[in-house]
């Protein structure tokens, strides 16, 4: 009892995990552009791809993969916002005609994918071979490992962004651009910062599951729909919020599988965000403007 | 004049298709604080914008310290000391108050003095030492002034551009302001302060533009200007509205 | 509408009536109904989308309603597929009326997020429960339409060719309908300037919920005849492909304009399946899409209709363009 318990837990926190590492990335670019990147689960995709290719096609080692994923990713984010969003900046539809042309790329992405890599599965090795055990619930070792790094990783954020010289520039940048400009910050180049630190993430997250999930084209089309509705209940506005959102749902996914199985999980997930929104228009942790 | 610090020449800007300056020249010499006046939207915060390098304008040039920074991009504006406090500025409503003055040393040059430009604002602003941990957002309008100034002090300034930085103060607070305005002048640092009350103006400045339908309507030289009293008959008499 | 350009949509229409005396291919009759189909879906989409200002990006979920509606009473329950297509209506406009709850309160980019998630739901829902959608594999051998025993697979699609015409000509008279409506000004009026639409007593709530249930309808019977024609329902209506597909119609066509998508829809149609007919090009076609809705947005957000009619007033395409570039962040 006690073991499908922890294992249930667990597999929570690696939903958690997951999405949390999703809906940041998305955060952070809507924060600082006000943004939202349909593209964001293509760039996921992407980053796998590129890190399959190089790992396992050219036989590099998951070292170099990981590396040039996440690299690759960060590029292609630069260069959608580069081509796809700076032309619409001061727009007054701005918001939602690059919710298009990110939708466009996500599109050129995932049907790039499959014409340059095909349809046959592909998987990466994980980052560590074997099993752990956490309190008698027997778990993969990657597995137990995206449980660390994530939480990781979003404290690094966090700490960029509120410590550093540049993260902080960001945040500035994102609440008031003219200011931001006015006491010396490059507002483009900080756009292209925020695009390719959140492309990074994505391409990051592609790799980490890129062992637990066969990589196809449309990999990232189920992550990216997750951290939707993880930002929905969290608001945009905080990547605190997003994160604590994320798990909050990825927890419940979890108990709900458990309790009530795949087939009823889907219907009440979906039925719980219609009522949430009908009760709370603005998400559970969302505030009014978020 | 080649001696200018500022100059401003035969600029043309406007919003869209509508046009705002219409071939308006201004210029600050070395070491001089210039109060420019005016009726509402007529132009003066269109200026400052064009002069900082928020908008581009369609004809005209700027040179700031003989360098020529008319399509420069506002981050290098400010790199080399032509700092502008924005009108009405909300600044970063989600930053703290010490946060925002740190932030605000962004540039290399900025950052070598941001240690005693810290200390010097908060000795010329004592609410905003009492207040570091606070959000911008939460600070009353007056503190956000100050912290606008503070700001811009924080950028190692070598011109000053101040868009009427008393906006909806009381009389008190103005003062107040007024004192530290003076103070800023006095340390050698340029100036172009925009405000609605030419009194004030007055006692803070050596030259005055009057800003009507984009362009300079009149200039005033305190040294050659006829009295106060005639300055104000000049402009209620030209601008009422 | 100026009456030419009644007159030229008559011209069009009267046109499309006589295809079939000409086509008799089946396949080409094929694509002319997947693109009525189509034409219905993105003009539909229009009204909430270009006539409301509403970013509703769920338009797809009142299709796959429709779609699966239609699928399962046909199949499953064995009602006649004409009333099945017409429950696929109803239940559409049911489920329009379920997220205009929420949607009706929400502002900007929660829109897009919750009408998108929305769709992609419907999609995990239909997915799960396999026992009545047939999961995965969807639902096969749906009954066809007949009319006595005439079955409308004969003659080369000819009488599938006149119903989904038919269904596409009263869509399009109910929608030009919805919009020269007091109701449909006020769209407009609440669209390009919210405060005083507000003011003027006008409901931003109720308006969102009318547009969106009276964009369903039709969609949601274009869904059922869908399942009906091709005689299968899959999860796939609810993917990113079908979504991107319309959305690109509506944007070629032209926002705000109910007939430049339907142009579109037809034009497109055509060229997506040519190019699926070349090798090589099966996957490329869908980029070739994204790339063709990129382009209309960087030259013309209005859609080609705004293209055109730019191109014959002459100076009125450039001085939009200053008026962005100004306007926007040169910082
Ligand atoms: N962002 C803007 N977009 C369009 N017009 C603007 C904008 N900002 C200011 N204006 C217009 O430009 C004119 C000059 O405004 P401004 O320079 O702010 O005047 P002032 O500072 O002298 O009061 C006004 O008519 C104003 O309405
Ligand atoms: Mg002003």
């Amino acid at each position: 009892m006690t073991e499908t318990l922890i294992a249930t837990i667990v597999s929570g926190l690696l939903l958690g995990s997951l999405y949390a590492l999703m809906a940041s990335g998305l955060s952070l670019v809507w924060t600082t552009l006000g943004v939202f990147n349909f593209a964001h689960g293509a760039l996921m995709t992407f980053g796998a791809f590129v890190a399959w290719t190089v790992a396992e096609a050219w036989g590099l080692g998951l070292l170099a993969g990981a590396v040039a994923g996440v690299g690759a990713a960060a590029l292609a984010g630069v260069l959608i916002e580069l081509l796809l969003v700076r032309p619409f900046y001061g727009h007054r539809n701005m918001l939602l005609i690059t919710v298009m042309t990110t939708l466009a790329a996500m599109i050129i992405l995932q049907n790039g994918a499959q014409v340059i890599w095909g349809a046959r599965l592909k998987q990466l090795p994980p980052i560590v071979e074997g099993n752990v055990s956490i309190f008698g619930a027997v778990v993969s070792a990657h597995e137990a490992l995206i449980i660390v790094i994530a939480p990781l990783v979003l404290l690094l954020l966090w700490w960029f962004a509120s410590t550093t010289r540049t993260g902080r520039s960001l945040r500035a940048v994102g609440q008031n651009q003219d200011s931001a400009a006015l006491i010396g910050i490059d507002v483009p180049r900080a756009f292209s910062l925020a695009f390719g630190l959140s492309a990074a993430l994505a391409g990051l997250t592609g790799v980490l599951l890129g062992s637990i999930r066969f990589i196809t084209p449309s990999l990232g089309a189920e992550p990216l729909v997750k951290a939707m509705i993880v930002v929905i209940f969290g608001g945009l506005g905080s990547l605190g919020a997003s994160a604590g959102a994320a798990f909050v749902i990825g927890m419940l996914e979890a108990f709900l599988v458990l309790w009530l199985g795949l087939y009823w999980t889907p219907s009440i997930l979906f039925l719980l965000l219609i009522l949430v929104l009908v009760f709370r228009p603005n998400g559970l942790f969302g505030r009014a403007n978020a | 004049m080649t001696t200018s610090l500022l100059e401003a020449s035969h600029i043309y800007a406007g919003y869209g298709e509508v046009p705002v300056l219409r071939d308006i020249t201004v210029h600050v010499g070395a070491g001089e604080a210039v109060g420019m006046f005016g009726p509402n939207g007529h132009g003066k915060t269109t200026l400052l914008r064009t002069i900082s390098g928020l908008l581009r304008p369609s004809n005209g040039t700027v040179h700031f310290d003989g360098d020529d920074v008319t399509i420069a991009k506002p981050s290098d504006i400010v790199g080399r000391g032509l700092v502008h406090a924005q009108q009405g500025n909300m600044l970063f409503g989600d930053m703290g108050v010490a946060e925002t003055l740190e932030l605000a040393a962004f540039k290399p040059r900025a950052r070598a003095g941001a240690k005693a430009a810290l200390e010097r604002v908060y000795a010329l602003f004592p609410r905003l030492a009492e207040r570091r941990k606070q959000l911008a957002r939460t600070l009353s309008g007056g503190e956000r002034q100050m912290l606008s100034i503070g700001c811009a002090l924080m950028c190692a300034p070598r011109l000053l551009l101040l868009d009427e930085p008393t906006l909806g103060l009381s009389p008190r607070l103005k003062e107040e302001l007024a004192v530290a305005i003076g103070e800023i002048h006095e340390s050698g640092i340029p100036l172009i302060l925009v405000e609605q009350d030419v009194e004030f103006l007055l006692s803070l400045t050596d030259r005055l533009y009057l800003v009507e339908h984009g362009e300079v309507a009149r200039e005033i030289d305190q040294a050659s200007a006829p009295d106060h009293q005639e300055i104000m008959d000049m402009y209620f008499g030209t601008a009422a509205t | 509408m100026t009456r030419t350009r009644i007159a030229a949509i008559l011209v069009a229409f009267a046109l499309l009536a006589l295809v079939p005396l000409v086509v008799t291919d089946s396949y080409v009759r094929h694509l002319f109904i997947i693109a009525f189909i189509y034409a219905v879906v993105a003009s539909n989409w229009d009204l909430s989308l270009g006539y409301t200002g509403l970013f509703n990006f769920g338009h797809l979920t009142f299709f796959g309603v429709g779609v699966y509606t239609a699928a399962i009473l046909a199949e499953t329950v064995e009602l006649s597929p004409w009333a099945a297509i017409l429950c696929g209506g109803i239940t559409a406009a049911l489920a329009a009326l379920l997220i205009s709850a929420p949607v009706a309160r929400l502002k900007g980019i929660y829109v897009v997020l919750v009408t998108f998630a929305f769709s992609q739901l419907a999609m995990q829902v239909v997915l799960s429960q396999s026992d009545i959608t047939g999961g995965a594999e969807g639902i096969v051998r749906i009954p066809y339409l007949q009319v006595g025993d005439y079955r409308f697979i004969r003659d080369y699609n000819l009488a599938y060719y006149y119903t989904a015409f038919a269904m596409l000509c009263v869509s399009t008279v109910f929608l030009l309908a919805v919009v020269a409506s007091p109701f449909g000004k006020s769209l407009r009026a609440l669209r390009d300037n919210p405060d005083y639409a507000a003011s003027r007593g006008i409901s931003v709530a109720r308006q969102r919920i009318m547009s969106l249930v009276l964009s369903a309808v039709f969609t949601g019977i274009a869904g059922g005849f869908y399942a009906i024609y091709l005689r299968v329902a899959s999860p796939e209506v609810f993917g990113f492909g079908t979504l991107s597909l319309a959305l690109s119609m509506v944007l070629i066509g032209g926002v705000g304009t109910i007939i430049g998508p339907v142009l579109a829809a037809l034009f497109l149609t055509f060229l997506t399946e040519a190019m699926a007919g070349i090798r090589g090009l099966e996957d490329a076609r869908f980029i070739v899409v994204a790339l063709a809705m990129i382009l209309v947005l960087r030259l013309a957000p209005g859609g080609s209709i705004e293209m055109l009619s730019r191109l014959r007033l002459g100076a009125g395409f450039r001085s939009r363009r200053e008026t962005t570039d100004t306007a926007g962040n040169r910082s």
